[in-house]
């Protein structure tokens, strides 16, 4: 069991050691989980880098606002679907929920966001994948938990259906929205895939693709190679750090919303 | 108000549906989907036709299948494991250092392994310390399969075991009672009252993993395929990748598509009937 658990961290383990270790070592490959001759030069090379800033930059922005948008939109239908009043209520979660067991196609959907206009730009990473059908389920689960009587409160004093959404429904649905903040953070923040479709530009790499040059590619069309003669340290080593530097914020969140997640896993899994 | 959302379903998912009708045609970007030229099944039948399909065929479904045996009972093992270990203050941690390997991307994990499993790396280092290797484990067509697999498995194994354990939690505390009362051993309270208990979770999941057979996770496949093991690493996703969108082969590759989702619709409904008859359990 134990052993289990500690393989899961022993590699990342393993590559902050090789990180750290004076190159010869590195390069002898005698590095364990533990550095041998203690350096922190990598990083500094490595955030030296325009590069790796630059991509840094983009996948944040991508991140946030596309965390944001995702917010906004499922909020919004999920909480019309779950007022009364809405005409084709069923009808609707019905084509929402048949979008799961139809997985969108490919080319089609490549030729759609051409066709839109939105190649090489950073709205077709945002914008595509800001909604999907387990979003709308689980938020809508959770905003049919909020107490009817305080909607017909709201009435009586006069709110309409936009000021009961945003004072009493968003306000007091803030697990749930923790939840998908949470999700759609690391998905947008890891996802490279669609960035290697949609984006042409190298200035427009988010931080994954750049990652993935690198080492797929050793370090071919990331302009990394210049950078590496002008340092003393080995590829391998310039890899674990940045492989590190792209981790760090993940391994930084995911401590704190730990309790969030598996409580959000447990809502999507609920059925009706 | 919900006039986007609906906007964004109709154009982002049901759209590209439609769009699969490109199959059906030779379909030029210029003309666009009202004026390219209808073929009819032209596509599909160039496709049972040409030996590299085949090939495809066997690769998708040595992946799918493989994944499902050794990646499928996986987490539930550990699940089971978690939930027989009394010491609280010891499972948090470890659920923790389980769960993590799921947030990271595929480029982490394909930095990791390829770092790890490289033919100079250091899992070769400690073969070579007992006498065994070099192993490129991943530019080798015998081990290519079992290691992309195992490596799926590491990520995901602790992530997975998340719903098992909401299902155990959910589990009559006085049926252990019961039959510790009646002598029942741990291994024998598993398999009598555990195991049935968590029938109807393992059914649905495993149907949806059979709907996905021929689905591989592209993130991963584009991080580990290389020149040296596409005989028997190329699967139907990558090749619309590569055939679609870097060759540009649009009506082409969206056939092989929707052969594809076709045969996932066709196996999904198989074994979901099957799977009414005999257990009572389905996905719909």
């Amino acid at each position: 069991m134990t052993v289990t658990s500690l393989s899961m961290i022993a590699p990342l383990i393993h590559l902050l050691a090789v990180s750290l270790s004076l190159p010869e070592y590195a390069n002898a490959k005698l590095v364990g989980l533990w550095p041998k001759g203690m350096q922190f030069d990598v990083y500094g090379s490595i955030f030296a880098l325009d590069d790796i800033w630059r991509a840094m930059g983009v996948s944040i922005y991508i991140t946030v606002i596309g965390t944001i948008v995702t917010l906004l939109l499922c909020s919004l239908l999920a909480y019309t679907l779950t007022r009364p009043m809405m005409p084709g209520r069923k009808i609707i979660m019905k084509l929402i929920v048949v979008t799961f067991v139809f997985p969108v196609p490919l080319i089609p959907s490549y030729l759609l966001v051409k066709q839109l206009g939105m190649i090489n730009s950073l709205w077709s990473l945002i914008i595509p994948g800001a909604m999907s059908a387990f979003y709308v389920l689980i938020i809508r689960t959770f905003f049919q938990g909020v107490p009817g009587e305080l909607f017909e409160a709201a009435k009586i004093d006069g709110c309409g259906e936009q000021r009961i959404y945003t004072r009493i429904v968003l306000p007091l649905s803030l697990p749930v929205l923790a939840t998908i903040t949470l999700f759609h953070t690391v998905s947008q923040w890891n996802s490279y895939f669609s960035a290697t479709i949609y984006i042409r530009s190298r200035e427009l790499y988010p931080l994954q693709v750049l990652l993935r040059n690198l080492i797929v590619d050793n370090g071919a069309n990331t302009g990394m190679s210049d950078f590496q003669l002008s340092t003393q340290f080995t590829p391998e080593m310039m890899k674990a750090g940045i492989v590190l530097v792209a981790t760090l914020p993940i391994l930084i969140v995911y401590p704190l919303l730990q309790k969030h997640f598996v409580k959000g896993a447990m809502l999507g899994s609920v059925k009706e | 108000m919900a006039i986007p959302g609906l906007a964004y379903f109709f154009t982002f998912k049901y759209i590209p549906l439609v769009g699969n009708i490109i199959a059906f045609q030779n379909y030029n970007l210029f003309q666009g989907l009202f004026h390219s030229k209808w073929v009819g099944l032209d596509h599909f039948l160039t496709l049972f036709r040409y030996d590299d399909f085949w090939i495809i065929m066997r690769n998708s479904l040595k992946l799918g299948l493989y994944s499902i045996f050794f990646g499928f009972p996986a987490p539930l093992v550990l699940a089971l494991l978690l939930n027989e270990l009394r010491a609280m203050w010891l499972k948090r941690p470890l659920q923790t250092m389980l769960y993590l390997p799921h947030f990271l991307s595929w480029v982490i994990v394909g930095g990791i392994f390829s770092n790890l499993l490289d033919v100079k790396g250091w899992m070769n280092q400690k073969l070579h310390n007992v006498g065994l290797g070099p192993y490129d484990f991943l530019g080798n067509s015998t081990t290519f399969l079992g290691t992309v697999i195992s490596i799926s498995i590491w990520k995901e194994i602790g992530w997975g075991t998340i719903i098992y354990l909401a299902a155990l939690a959910g589990i009559n505390p006085s049926l252990y009672e019961a039959a510790t009362m009646d002598g029942a051993s741990r291994v024998r309270q598993i398999w009598s009252i555990t195991l049935p208990s968590l029938m109807p979770a393992i059914i649905v999941l495993l149907l949806l993993r059979v709907g996905n057979l021929l689905d591989a996770n592209i993130e991963q496949m584009l991080m580990f395929l290389n020149p040296l093991v596409r005989d028997v690493g190329e699967v139907f996703d990558t090749y619309i990748y590569r055939v679609g969108l870097l060759e540009s082969q649009y009506s082409y590759s969206t056939a092989i598509g929707v052969f594809k989702s076709v045969i996932g619709l066709i196996l999904l409904t198989l074994v979901n009937t099957l799977s009414k008859k005999t257990t009572g359990e389905g996905v719909y």
